[in-house]
């Protein structure tokens, strides 16, 4: 414990930082804002997965390209939405390639099984996990480059410029950190892994940083498990919520010229609640075919909850992307829900 | 026709003021911003799908860098849609399902929803029985022998008695294309189950309470019907689709899922075995007649599992149907057929040695 405790007391250090030099300038706020509508969507869905059966599950691709065309079509910064330029095409190559590494894998397994002989079976499982824990990091670094790179606004793309080797890097040694510490050190690999992953990313000019500190999370972890327990599971809303926070408002978005500005989510342990009951019981009583009704639902919650506070110019933005191409790993993250932003 | 918008470059996020003016050919995009000022056309070929839009209309242009506009005024839609009807840029299918409304999003919604619930209740079922019907015979019987070998590992078997159980089976005609392995376990429980691929396995507690050598034959009438018509597999075939079907939709991990729908498909087995027994009972009456047995064995049988340990209410929820229903059926069929029986002293010697202890 004097370990977590020593490390705690360094995440002051940013927001003493942060806070001095916005003091200094006024501060302004850029909303964020979803204008989707649940009928919509539900419909754009509908049509999915018609498509999707009828074809045995090859629209699948072009189906989530859809989707995301739309959710993000309906996303507003600043009252202009942003644009997802991906394409089936892209997404069903991706798709495919990441559905070949699978099988390969699920094969080693399976060959391990139907030997029926206990060291054949050990080594399998063991390249089946290894498999595993190489390709995570490849498909990480896949998604990020890919949904970057295909997300602009105002005719602005992202961009990931984050190396491979390094998200390799950051990975490894935070499973192994992770494992050794049985479990505890998970707060500070998954902060470790979104500072890789955020701090990487361009929005033209613009930078993002991730401040949140793994000791305040691991602190978020204790508090929201006892809570939880002692309240029956009431708390898990204000836990979920802590989570969203923590998520969110460590984001700070730099600006060329030094000015800079961070994200605030506003959203309460009781929106939590009500999106939560409301989106189970949508689920139950249309059979599951509700589920696009409790995307848009939460969408509008976090969207219409968000600002960019501070300094942002939204006319100061400049190109500064390349065009680039691979769908290969967006389709296995996906696969394997990963789920990161 | 001219409408006022915003017009990105491409290379900054700065919206310049524009005028857009709607040609045969494509649009001229005239932009002004403090110092500069400008003039862009767009051709028809070279603008992107424009889907989804609300009361601003986003449309795109080019190659990376994209130029892009964005005109708040629901008559620029109109427009463009009078004046370039059939062009690529305003195509989308989803739109058009879009405009449908409502009613016609919901009736989609409901017809989906009717052929999902179809296909679970008749589609899964009737596509598993066809994959369980062909099923190659030799998988089936090292499977059967596999279950067999497993079932019979927590159990004694009596030797002697399957011994003469199994030289019983050989005299009797059974029509059926498996070889037969039967083996008699010691359990006071009244029981017998038919296993894929030619297995049985009969306990000794309702030997020990049936009299007449026919009730032996009906039973195994029964028991053999079961493995003809790979009824065990048909059921095993289905609760595993119906099993897949659950870890696809819900993925992997999700424990909930599966249990939940492992107990669905379990109470679906009920109604569907109460069918499969009572086809069972009518096959098994078939070897009666066959080996030209006395045909009140099978109900003589019945009566002995009714008067046994088996609790009427259970025999609600139980597997196999309620007895005295299956009686009546069984006595109808008799009726139909009044066939004189005939003394079958072979079959009486193995069952002399069966009930001997």
């Amino acid at each position: 414990m004097a370990c977590v405790i020593f490390l705690i007391n360094f995440s002051p250090y940013f927001q003493t930082f942060m806070t001095t030099t916005l003091l200094e300038k006024e501060k302004q706020t850029t909303h964020f804002s979803f204008t989707g509508r649940g009928s919509e969507y539900f419909a754009i869905e509908i049509v999915n997965i018609v498509l999707t059966i009828v074809t045995l599950g090859l629209y699948y691709p072009w189906a989530k390209a859809k989707s995301l065309q739309y959710l993000y079509r309906k996303t507003e910064l600043a009252g202009t939405p942003f644009v997802f330029h991906g394409t089936g095409k892209e997404m069903f190559i991706g798709f495919i390639k990441g559905l070949g590494v699978f099988l390969v894998l699920y094969a080693i397994l399976i060959y391990g099984f139907i030997s029926e002989d206990p060291g054949t079976l050990l080594i399998a499982y063991g390249v089946f996990l290894l498999g595993l824990l190489a390709i995570l990091p490849l498909a990480l670094h896949g998604m990020m480059r890919y949904r970057t790179s295909r997300t602009s606004w105002r005719g602005i793309h992202l961009g990931y410029r984050g190396e491979l080797s390094d998200m390799y890097s950051t990975y490894l040694i935070g499973f192994f950190l992770t494992i050794l510490t049985l479990g505890i050190y998970g707060s500070w690999f998954v902060v470790k892994l979104r500072k890789q992953m955020i701090d990487n990313v361009r929005f033209g000019n613009v930078r993002l940083r991730y401040v949140g500190d793994g000791g305040d999370l691991f602190l978020i972890h204790v508090k929201g498990y006892f809570l939880s327990v002692f309240t029956l599971g009431i708390y898990l809303f204000w836990y979920t919520k802590n989570l969203l926070h923590f998520y969110v408002n460590n984001i700070v978005v730099l600006q060329e010229d030094g000015t800079y500005s961070r994200l605030q989510c506003q959203v309460s342990g009781w929106d939590v609640l009500k999106l939560t009951v409301g989106n189970i019981l949508i689920v139950i009583f249309t059979l599951g075919l509700g589920i696009p009704l409790t995307t848009t639902r939460t969408m509008s919650l976090i969207m219409n909850n968000t600002v960019m506070s501070g300094q942002f110019d939204a006319d100061a933005l400049v190109q500064t992307e390349e065009a680039y191409d691979s769908a290969t790993y967006e389709s296995m993250s996906d696969m394997m829900d990963i789920g990161v932003i | 026709m001219i409408f006022e918008g915003k017009y990105y470059n491409g290379q900054s996020s700065k919206g310049m003021p524009a005028q857009i003016t709607l040609l045969a050919d494509g649009l001229r995009i005239d932009y002004c911003a403090d110092e500069v000022t400008g003039s862009v056309h767009w051709e028809l070929a070279g603008m992107h799908p424009s889907e989804f839009n609300d009361a601003t209309t986003l449309l795109r242009y080019g190659k990376f860098p994209q130029q892009s506009i964005s005109v708040v005024d629901k008559g620029f839609k109109e427009a463009l849609l009078q004046q370039y009807r059939g062009a690529a840029f305003l195509k989308s299918g989803y739109n058009s399902v879009l405009s449908l409304g409502f009613s016609g999003i919901a009736i989609m919604a409901l017809s989906l929803l009717g052929l999902l619930v179809a296909f679970l209740i008749w589609g899964v079922p009737a596509l598993a029985d066809r994959v369980a019907m062909h099923f190659p015979e030799s998988y089936e019987r090292a499977l059967g022998e596999q279950l067999y070998t497993k079932m019979l590992q927590g159990y004694q078997v009596n030797d002697k008695k399957t011994a003469a159980l199994n030289a019983y089976l050989s005299e009797l005609n059974t029509d059926l294309d498996y070889p037969i392995t039967a083996a008699v376990v010691t359990s006071d429980e009244v029981n017998a189950f038919a296993i894929p691929g030619g297995y049985v396995v009969v306990y000794e507690g309702i030997l020990d309470k049936m009299e007449h050598h026919e009730e032996l034959a009906a039973l195994m009438g029964h028991e053999l019907a079961h493995i003809r018509n790979r009824h065990s597999l048909r059921a095993m075939t289905r609760s595993l689709s119906y099993y897949m079907l659950a870890s696809v939709l819900f993925g992997d991990v999700s424990g909930v899922a599966a249990v939940l729908v492992d107990n669905a498909s379990t109470l679906r087995n009920l109604e569907y075995s109460r069918t499969l027994e009572l086809e069972a009972d009518r096959e098994g009456l078939e070897l009666l007649r066959r080996n030209e047995l006395n045909e009140q064995g099978a109900i003589l049988l019945m009566e002995r599992l009714q008067s046994g340990s088996e609790l009427e209410m259970l025999a609600f929820v139980s597997t196999h149907p309620n007895t005295g229903d299956r009686i009546k059926v069984l006595n109808e069929l008799i009726a139909e057929t009044k066939r004189p029986a005939k003394e079958k002293p072979e079959l009486e010697r193995y069952w002399e040695q069966l009930k001997g202890e």
